[in-house]
C-alpha cells in the first residue's frame, strides 16, 4: 500500500492501481493534486476501457505500482 | 429606482440642461448596487491582452465589475473569459494570478474544468452521481460575447449588447491611437510584464471622468512639471507638437466614449520627441515618418487621454497605458494598469519607455499620485448629508460644441470642442454622465442602441447628433 | 586574525551598519530628504518588484523582474532626486500636507562582507521594515516587508548602492507610494 499519495508527485509513466481493480499509466499531470490523466492498462470489469485515457480522481488511486 | 430623487437619473441626478450632476451618484450605496446591475452587466469591459495568454492553457485572472474572471486560451487556441467560480459550490477555481494549466480544478470538492470551460472532472461521478449529472450543463459561466480587437480582449455578459465594434462606433479611430504601432501599421502592440493593481478610496467615476477629458486640472500637476520627468527631460511629457496643433475634445453621445486629441496643421512635420535618448528619439522619428506616410492626412492626429464607457481609460502616448477602474463598493476603486509598447520596438526603446511609465503612472508615479489625492478627498468631502445636497458643476463650455468639425482639410468624427483657445471644456465629462444616466434608466439595449433606430429617432435627451 | 578578534570585528561592523541604517531612516522620518539623498551612491539602483500569486513549483514567477518588467519602483538617483524635489515644491498634493511617517527596521543580517573584516568595502544587508504612514486626518498605511541592500564605502562613509524592497503585498493596499523605503 502506498498510503495517502500526493498526486503532484506522480510523473508520466508511473503505473497505478485503482479502487475498481484497474491499473493505469499516468500520461500527464495537471499538478492540481486532485486529478491525473491516465491510460488504462487493465480492467477486471470492462476490458473495452483498456488503452483509453481518462481523468483519475485522487481518492480512486490505491497504490503506486511502478515509477518510471 | 433607488434614491433617484425627482426626475430620475436622466433629468434629475444628471441634469444636462444645467450641466449639473448630483453628488449622490458617487456616494450613494443604493445607486452603486443598481449600477452593478445596470452598467456593469450590460456594457463591454476590458479584460486583458492576448499577449498575456500566448499559448494553449495560459490564463490570466482578471476582473469584470466586482467579479473575478479567468481570461484563458484553450487547446484549440480559442480565447475565453469565464466567471472564476465553481458551479458546484462557488469556490474560486483559480486563486493564482496567471500561469498555464490544462484544467482548472476546484480545491473544495474537486470539480475540474478544461480551458474551454467544460466540466471534465467530477469526483465519484459513477458512484455518488450514479452517472446522472449532466456535465454539459455545469461548465464555467462564460461571458455572452468576447472580442479580440488588435490584441485587446473585451467581454460582456449581455448577449443583446451590440458587437464590440458597433459598441465602439467611430471611436475606433481614437482607440487605434493607443493600439496601432508607432509606424502606423495596424496593431502590433504588446503588454509589458507586470500589471499594477492598487486600491484607491473613491468612487470609480472620479478617475473615469478625469480620463474622459478633464483638461482643466493641469494645474494640479504643477509639481511634476516643475521637477521634470518627461522623456525629453522637461515637464512630464513632450509638448512641442502641442504648441502648433489644435487641441480638440471629441465625444460620441450615443456611445458614451470620449477623448482628447491633437491635430497638427497640414504639412507640419511632427516635432522631435524622446530627446533624452538618442536611440528612442531616432526610433520615434523614423516611425513617425512611416506613420505619416501610411496614414496620409490621418497621421496629423495624435492622442491624449480618453475613456471607453464605462470604465476603461486610455492614454495613447506619453505614457502609453490602459487602466480599468474596477468598482469595489461605492467608496473604493481597484485600479488595474497595463502598459503597452510596440512588439517590434528595440529593447532599448522598450526599457526607456518602461522606466518612464513607472515614474509617471501608478501609485509610484509622480503624476498619478496627485490625481488620486484629488479623487480621494473629493469623494470623502461629498459623503456628508449637507454636501450631498449640492451638485457638481459640469457646465464649462456648454453650448460651444461643434458637429462636423473640420480643420485644415481634415474632418473628425464625433461631436467636437476645439479648446485650443478655450484651454478647457467639460463637454466630454457631460457625455460620460449622460451615457451613464441612460444606462441607469434603460430597460434594454433597444433603448441604449439609439443609432439603430431610423431617423428621426426618439431621443431621451433631445440631442440630434449621430455617432 | 584570531577567531576572537574576527568575532569582535564582525560585531563592530554590524553595529556600524545598524547605526547607518537607523540614521538613514531617522533622516526620512524627520523629512530631511536632501540629506538622505546624500547617503545614496550616485549609481544607486532602487527597485521594488510587484508580486504575483503563482502555483507551488512556479515560484520563479512570483516577482516581476528588475530591468524588464513593470515594477513599483525601478530607478536610479536621478529619479529619486526628482521625487524629493517634487515633495519640496510644497505643491505635490499627494504629499502636501506632509505625511507623518515612522520607519522601523529590524532583523538586520549581514549577508556578505567584502573583503572580510576588519576593513570591508562592501556589505550586503538584509532587514525587515515596518513603515507606518499617517496623513491628513485618519488616512493610515502600514507596509511591511524585507529589504536587501548593498552598502559600499565611499570616501570613508557607507553609501547605499542597491536597494531591493520586498513588500509583502499583491494588490497594493496603499493609494500611493510618495515615501521612501
Amino acid at each position: 500500500m502506498s498510503g495517502i499519495i500526493n498526486l503532484r508527485l506522480l510523473e508520466p509513466g508511473t503505473t497505478i492501481s485503482l479502487s475498481d481493480g484497474s491499473t493505469a499509466e499516468v500520461v500527464s499531470n495537471p499538478l492540481d493534486g486532485v486529478w491525473v490523466f491516465a491510460r488504462y492498462l487493465s480492467s477486471p470489469n470492462d476490458s473495452s476501457v483498456v488503452g483509453t485515457e481518462e481523468m483519475i480522481f485522487a481518492q480512486n488511486i490505491v497504490e503506486i505500482l511502478n515509477t518510471p | 429606482m433607488a434614491a433617484s430623487g425627482n426626475g430620475g437619473y436622466q433629468h434629475g441626478l444628471v441634469d444636462m440642461a444645467t450641466g449639473q450632476v448630483s453628488r449622490e451618484i458617487f456616494v450613494n450605496e443604493d445607486i452603486y448596487q443598481e449600477e452593478l446591475e445596470r452598467v456593469f452587466t450590460r456594457a463591454w469591459l476590458f479584460v486583458g491582452h492576448e499577449s498575456q495568454i500566448p499559448k494553449p492553457g495560459d490564463y490570466f485572472v482578471s476582473s469584470m465589475g466586482e467579479e473575478s474572471v479567468l481570461l484563458c486560451r484553450d487547446r484549440e487556441e480559442a480565447i475565453h473569459v469565464f466567471l472564476n467560480s465553481c458551479r458546484h459550490r462557488g469556490m474560486k477555481v483559480c486563486r493564482y494570478d496567471e500561469g498555464n494549466t490544462p484544467v482548472f480544478t476546484c480545491p473544495y470538492h474537486g470539480w475540474s474544468y478544461a480551458a474551454d470551460g467544460q466540466l471534465v472532472g467530477v469526483p465519484y461521478f459513477k458512484e455518488a452521481y450514479h452517472g446522472k449529472l449532466d456535465k454539459s450543463q455545469w461548465g464555467l459561466v462564460e461571458v455572452a460575447q468576447l472580442c479580440n480587437y488588435k490584441g485587446t480582449i473585451w467581454a460582456t455578459w449581455d448577449a443583446s449588447a451590440p458587437p464590440f465594434l458597433e459598441y465602439l462606433g467611430d471611436f475606433k479611430l481614437y482607440l487605434d491611437l493607443s493600439l496601432d504601432a508607432w509606424d502606423g501599421r495596424e496593431g502590433g502592440t504588446e503588454v509589458l510584464g507586470g500589471i499594477q493593481k492598487w486600491l484607491i478610496p473613491c468612487n470609480w467615476k472620479f478617475p473615469a471622468e478625469n480620463f474622459s477629458g478633464d483638461s482643466y486640472h493641469n494645474i494640479s500637476h504643477r509639481s511634476v512639471d516643475l521637477v521634470g520627468i518627461g522623456p525629453s527631460g522637461t515637464g512630464r511629457r513632450d509638448m512641442q507638437e502641442r504648441q502648433m496643433a489644435r487641441r480638440v475634445q471629441i465625444c460620441f453621445p450615443e456611445r458614451g466614449h470620449q477623448t482628447g486629441v491633437y491635430l497638427l496643421p497640414k504639412d507640419q512635420p511632427t516635432p522631435l520627441a524622446y530627446q533624452h535618448s538618442p536611440v528612442v528619439s531616432e526610433y520615434f522619428r523614423h516611425c513617425e515618418e512611416e506613420r505619416r506616410r501610411r496614414r496620409g492626412e490621418w497621421g496629423r492626429l495624435t492622442g491624449s487621454p480618453g475613456e471607453i464607457f464605462p470604465n476603461t481609460a486610455l492614454h495613447p502616448r506619453q505614457p502609453r497605458t490602459i487602466a480599468v477602474w474596477h468598482p469595489r463598493g461605492a467608496h473604493q476603486t481597484e485600479v488595474w494598469r497595463w502598459y503597452l509598447v510596440d512588439q517590434e520596438a528595440p529593447p532599448e526603446v522598450k526599457d526607456f519607455l518602461r522606466q518612464y511609465y513607472i515614474r509617471y503612472s501608478g501609485p509610484g508615479g509622480l503624476t498619478e499620485q496627485d490625481d488620486m489625492e484629488n479623487w480621494n478627498y473629493a469623494h470623502a468631502a461629498s459623503r456628508g448629508t449637507i454636501a450631498r445636497r449640492y451638485p457638481y458643476s459640469y457646465e464649462q463650455g456648454m453650448g460651444f460644441e461643434v458637429q462636423n468639425f473640420a480643420w485644415d482639410g481634415l474632418q473628425l468624427p464625433g461631436v467636437v470642442m476645439d479648446i485650443t483657445e478655450a484651454k478647457s471644456s467639460e463637454h466630454n465629462l457631460r457625455n460620460l454622465y449622460r451615457r451613464w444616466a441612460a444606462f441607469m434608466e434603460a430597460e434594454s439595449w433597444d433603448e441604449l442602441a439609439a443609432w439603430r433606430r431610423p431617423e428621426p429617432a426618439k431621443r431621451t435627451n433631445g440631442q440630434s447628433d449621430r455617432s | 586574525m584570531t577567531d576572537h578578534h574576527e568575532a569582535i570585528a564582525h560585531l563592530l561592523l554590524k553595529q556600524a551598519i545598524e547605526e547607518f541604517l537607523y540614521h538613514e531612516v531617522e533622516l526620512l522620518d524627520e523629512r530631511r530628504y536632501e540629506e538622505w539623498l546624500e547617503l545614496l551612491a550616485d549609481d544607486v539602483r532602487y527597485w521594488m518588484p510587484m508580486r504575483r500569486n503563482v502555483r507551488f513549483g512556479e515560484l520563479e514567477r512570483e516577482f516581476t523582474r528588475e530591468g524588464l518588467d513593470i515594477n513599483w519602483f525601478d530607478e536610479g538617483k536621478d529619479t529619486l532626486t526628482r521625487r524629493v524635489q517634487q515633495i519640496l515644491t510644497g505643491v505635490h498634493w499627494a504629499e502636501e500636507p506632509l505625511s507623518r511617517i515612522c520607519h522601523m527596521i529590524s532583523n538586520i543580517q549581514l549577508l556578505h562582507v567584502r573583503p572580510p573584516v576588519p576593513e570591508p568595502v562592501e556589505v550586503a544587508v538584509k532587514c525587515r521594515f515596518l513603515i507606518y504612514r499617517n496623513r491628513v486626518q485618519t488616512e493610515t498605511d502600514i507596509l511591511v516587508g524585507k529589504r536587501e541592500d548593498v552598502l559600499r564605502q565611499v570616501n570613508g562613509q557607507w553609501k547605499v548602492t542597491q536597494r531591493k524592497v520586498i513588500l509583502d503585498q499583491n494588490v497594493l493596499l496603499a493609494k500611493n507610494l510618495t515615501f521612501f523605503f
